[in-house]
């Protein structure tokens, strides 16, 4: 029986050997994850409010999405990624809300510190003055808290769609959930952080 | 009172903001995401061999959670519950027959207890 027969004519009709591309889809993988790792990271920081955890959770999603994912059309790995993202981001708080539980129950509070500041220490690679640094970080913490107080739903649609730029259809593919869901939640999210941040960024 | 961002100020400046601490990121950091990046991509190379360890936490964290709740479980009510316990045992003694009769012997045992109280010179 012919090899390329059947099934398999399309695949195996002058097309590179298996090991030429593996390495094809390992290079474009390797570029992908490069472009998104940093952005991933902060937006799991902002989301879980520790750099550990979100490195931890941002190295899982890259793990799952070449382990399960990497065979499938490079387009759809962005919003695929921002979903097993976000999957681990509700995951973790599920950990946390009933280690907290615990954490109660005997006794002991394991609340986040107020004073988490994940960006002061890193030197300026704009090289602006350091008041200028200071002015935007105290701004991107504001952001950042508003952020984290939004309801789980509408924090994902917003960052998804302002920091990440996906559009509503990546949007709810990530999020797993109606385009018009997206809507709702980011439409209720813009109008929150208006009211909270207008008092701080005018 | 300052009236509400509109939209587009909010949503540009959040960006804005926010690709700025991306670029702020520090060398040890991006290092880190580097090391995490290689793992994924020797998974596409060899399937499973990242993190296979790490399908096993949840199992452990399970297994963890469990010990806890049992020695939690355990541990409470038995401090609570023993002297409920112990004055249930006391009823069923009092309540039984052999009490009973021990209640129309009393003088008796009450003779017995002054008796091994006093001197054995004077009992005997």
């Amino acid at each position: 029986m012919n090899a390329c027969a059947g099934i398999f004519a399309v695949s195996c009709s002058g097309e590179q050997p298996k090991e030429a591309r593996t390495l094809q889809r390992e290079r474009q993988l390797n570029q992908f994850l490069a472009g998104v790792e940093r952005r991933a990271l902060r937006f799991a920081e902002i989301a879980v409010r520790d750099r550990d955890e979100a490195l931890d959770l941002v190295q899982d999603a890259m793990i799952k999405l070449a382990r399960n994912y990497s065979g499938r059309p490079e387009e759809e790995w962005t919003p695929l990624f921002y979903r097993i993202l976000q999957n681990g981001i509700r995951d973790w708080h599920r950990r946390q809300m009933v280690r907290n539980r615990v954490m109660v129950w005997f006794g002991r509070s394991s609340a986040p510190e107020d004073d988490y500041d994940p960006v002061a220490q890193a030197p300026d690679p704009m090289g602006r003055t350091p008041d200028e640094q200071i002015e935007s970080t105290e701004a991107m913490q504001t952001l950042e808290r508003a952020v984290a107080e939004l309801p789980a739903r509408q924090r994902e649609a917003f960052m998804l769609r302002t920091f990440e730029g996906l559009d509503v259809a990546g949007t709810a593919t990530a999020m797993g959930c109606s385009e018009g869901s997206v809507k709702t939640h980011y439409s209720r999210a813009v109008h929150t952080l208006r009211e909270v941040l207008g008092e701080h960024w005018q | 009172m300052k009236k509400p961002l509109d939209e587009k100020e909010l949503t540009t400046q959040a960006k804005t903001l926010f690709d700025d601490s991306v670029e702020r990121l520090d060398a040890a950091t991006l290092s880190r995401l580097n090391q995490g990046r290689q793992k994924a991509l020797q998974e596409t190379r060899d399937p499973g061999s990242a993190g296979e360890w790490a399908r096993w936490v949840p199992a452990g964290g399970l297994a963890a959670a469990a010990v806890v709740a049992v020695v939690v479980w355990q541990g409470v009510p038995v401090e609570q519950s023993a002297p409920a316990a112990g004055t249930a045992t006391d009823f069923e003694i009092m309540l039984s027959e052999d009490s009973l009769d021990m209640l129309e012997d009393l003088e008796f045992y009450s003779w017995i207890d002054t008796a091994g109280t006093e001197p054995s010179g004077d009992v005997g």
